[in-house]
């Protein structure tokens, strides 16, 4: 009986039911069976008002729709391209960049190749790079910078591992901390190769002009603390994560609407309702989930999908290397944040008895995400891509793969020198 | 076509928008002006959450103090807009699914799974609103205060209510697929 309802629901989740629905059935049939009143469900739920860091969710999203919204990407090309466009390979090295900060701010949700793509696809093809190389660059940064602060998917790890209860060494703030190197490395393969990639082909270089700099500087002068805001704020401990949230949101509202005048009042209803029906649809998941995890651990599941596990995979390696097929496999399937509530509670336990750091894992799982972004045949930025850029879905395919194989590497190297995640905690 | 952020999330879910043709009349108007409350109140319960975080942190580091009842509501509100936008998001079945398989569904065959889907989901919201709306009941009977003087029942009195109207807005939405159905198979 149990095992038909499993799999009615596995088939229901799969015909496109939404997720929250099959998650509360789930833990509803189980709490059913274990005899325990239905009533606990919205305990579990009332949960979220108990979590103080998921305040950072909803303020963090609403000031990454506004500086989606308003001329920040434009800005923030000018800014780089100004500093780091005189190099080899400049104008890739920029969009890598920029890409990796907007997408730490907005959430990758696409929004990265809709609205960077826009600026750095023309740009790209402008100054000299083939159309093939600009589009498969653009459609890989739509999820670089998955791994930076204060990435939503990032905080969104840290508040379920903490849910799970293991030892408070996974704080948000570790996170954030052991995602910079990751992402560096990420951003330095892709650099090298694409300068690799157009060896043959030779792109003018353009100079330093301190005049671009400077007008470049006074544009974007309002949103240049911004970073220092997140990244300062949280690294001194003079701000908590969700602190830091609250300042940025005040302060990008605050700028965008009333000093660069980019946004009117009566467009800011609009962003403040999608940003929060995203923002509901995660914590609905997220709510319901909490239920559910409670039910799978008192049913001892990760220990006994541990026991299972263990028969077969001997050694943590080859538990990683599991690891990170069945995760590029999910992330091209799953949209990240419904991955993370509902992969993150069955797989850390198991993680953590083959001795897996928890705050590695976090990254892994992330770094496997973002390439899962962009998998084909069903990876989400390769639609929105094609799109964006109208063009057939088959050449968006060719043109990402080889980025895909450096960013493969890369995850590679993280998942297998853990140090390049926790040097910089311990 | 403008890209929104929006549009970005339709992208990104792959759910067919179900709004159907603009009418305006009597209920269409109802249903908007209702809507429109449900906007403010969204708006309204965001921007006073942003204006209490950072009062407090500045209360904090200036002034070495704080209401003492803010970070409880400011929790609260957490929960609130949450939900809120969650029923938002069931307006045009806008929810988080997995689309591997629907999405290449034959027209025909995918008519039918909606309309399943939204038969399934409104019994299950319906299930949740039900068991939420005895705890909320069992709360008020214990009485417990919450946030300065509101009850906590006040408080959890979001979630039957949430489920309630998202469970209403996928039976309306099952009667729409329905509807689709039948009008194909007629013709």
């Amino acid at each position: 009986m149990i095992v038909l309802l499993i799999i009615l629901l596995i088939l229901f989740a799969l015909l496109g039911a939404p997720l929250f629905s099959i998650i509360i059935a789930a833990a509803m049939t189980g709490f059913y069976y274990g005899d325990i009143d239905l009533s606990v469900m919205a305990i579990e739920l009332f949960r979220i008002a108990d979590t103080p860091i998921l305040l950072a969710l909803p303020l963090f999203t609403f000031a990454g729709y506004i500086l989606a919204e308003s001329n920040t990407s434009k800005r923030l090309v000018k800014l780089t391209q100004a500093f780091f466009g005189w190099m080899p390979g400049g104008l890739a090295i920029v969009a890598f960049i920029v890409c990796a900060l907007f997408t730490a701010f907005t959430g990758a949700s696409g929004v990265t190749i809709v609205a960077m793509g826009a600026l750095l696809y023309p740009a790209l093809k402008e100054s000299g790079y083939k159309d093939k190389f600009s589009l498969g660059l653009v459609t890989t940064s739509g999820s670089l910078g998955l791994l930076l602060p204060p990435s939503l998917p990032l905080i969104l790890y840290g508040v379920i591992a903490q849910q799970m209860g293991s030892s408070d060494e996974i704080s948000i703030e570790n996170l954030f901390i052991a995602g910079i190197l990751p992402a560096i490395l990420m951003i330095m393969l892709l650099s090298s190769w694409s300068i690799w990639a157009n060896r043959k082909n030779r792109i003018p270089l353009i100079s330093f002009s301190f005049k671009m700099a400077f007008s470049a500087v006074r544009e974007a002068i309002w949103e240049i603390p911004l970073p220092f805001f997140v990244f300062i704020g949280i690294y001194s401990g003079f701000f908590a994560v969700s602190e830091a949230a609250a300042v940025t949101a005040m302060y990008v509202l605050i700028v965008e609407v009333f000093i660069y005048k980019e946004i009117k009042l009566s467009h800011l209803t609009g962003i403040i309702r999608e940003s929060m029906v995203m923002v509901g649809g995660i914590l609905l998941i997220l709510g319901v989930s909490l239920g559910f995890t409670n039910f799978l651990i008192d049913a001892e599941v990760p220990m006994k999908l541990f026991n299972i596990c263990q028969t077969f995979v001997a050694s943590k390696l080859v538990f990683l290397i599991l690891l990170n097929i069945f995760l590029l496999i999910l992330g091209a399937m799953l949209d990240i944040f419904s991955a993370i509530i509902i992969m993150v509670p069955l797989m850390l336990p198991v993680a953590l008895e083959y001795g897996v750091d928890p705050v590695h894992l976090g990254i892994i799982f992330l770094a496997n995400m973002q390439i899962g972004y962009f998998t084909p045949p069903v990876g989400m930025n390769l639609f929105i891509a094609g799109y964006r850029f109208n063009k057939p879905i088959v050449d968006i395919y060719k043109a990402t793969i080889p980025f895909m194989l450096v960013l493969l590497l890369a995850v590679l190297l993280i998942t297998y020198l853990p140090w390049l995640s926790l040097f910089l905690i311990s | 076509m403008k890209w929104t952020p929006s549009l970005i999330i339709f992208i990104q879910i792959h759910k067919p928008k179900m709004t159907s043709k603009k009418k305006t009349g009597f209920p269409q108007n109802i249903v908007a002006f209702l809507q429109k409350i449900e906007d403010g109140i969204l708006i309204g319960l965001l921007l006073l959450m942003i204006f209490i975080a950072v009062l407090q942190i500045f209360l904090r580091n200036l002034f070495d103090s704080g209401i003492l009842w803010g970070d409880p509501l400011v929790r609260t509100l957490v929960l609130w807009i949450g939900l809120i936008g969650a029923m938002i998001a069931s307006r045009d079945n806008h929810h988080i699914s997995i689309d591997v398989i629907s999405r290449y569904l034959p027209n025909q065959i995918k008519k039918f799974t909606d309309f399943m889907m939204s038969i399934f989901t409104t019994g299950v919201c319906a299930v949740m609103a039900y068991y939420s709306f005895l705890f909320v009941m069992m709360e008020k009977d214990d009485g417990a205060l919450a946030v300065a003087a509101i009850p906590a029942w006040v408080c959890e009195s979001i979630i039957p209510v949430s489920f309630f109207i998202i469970s209403i807005r996928y039976l309306i939405f099952s009667f729409t697929c329905f509807t689709k159905l039948f009008k194909r198979i007629g013709q």
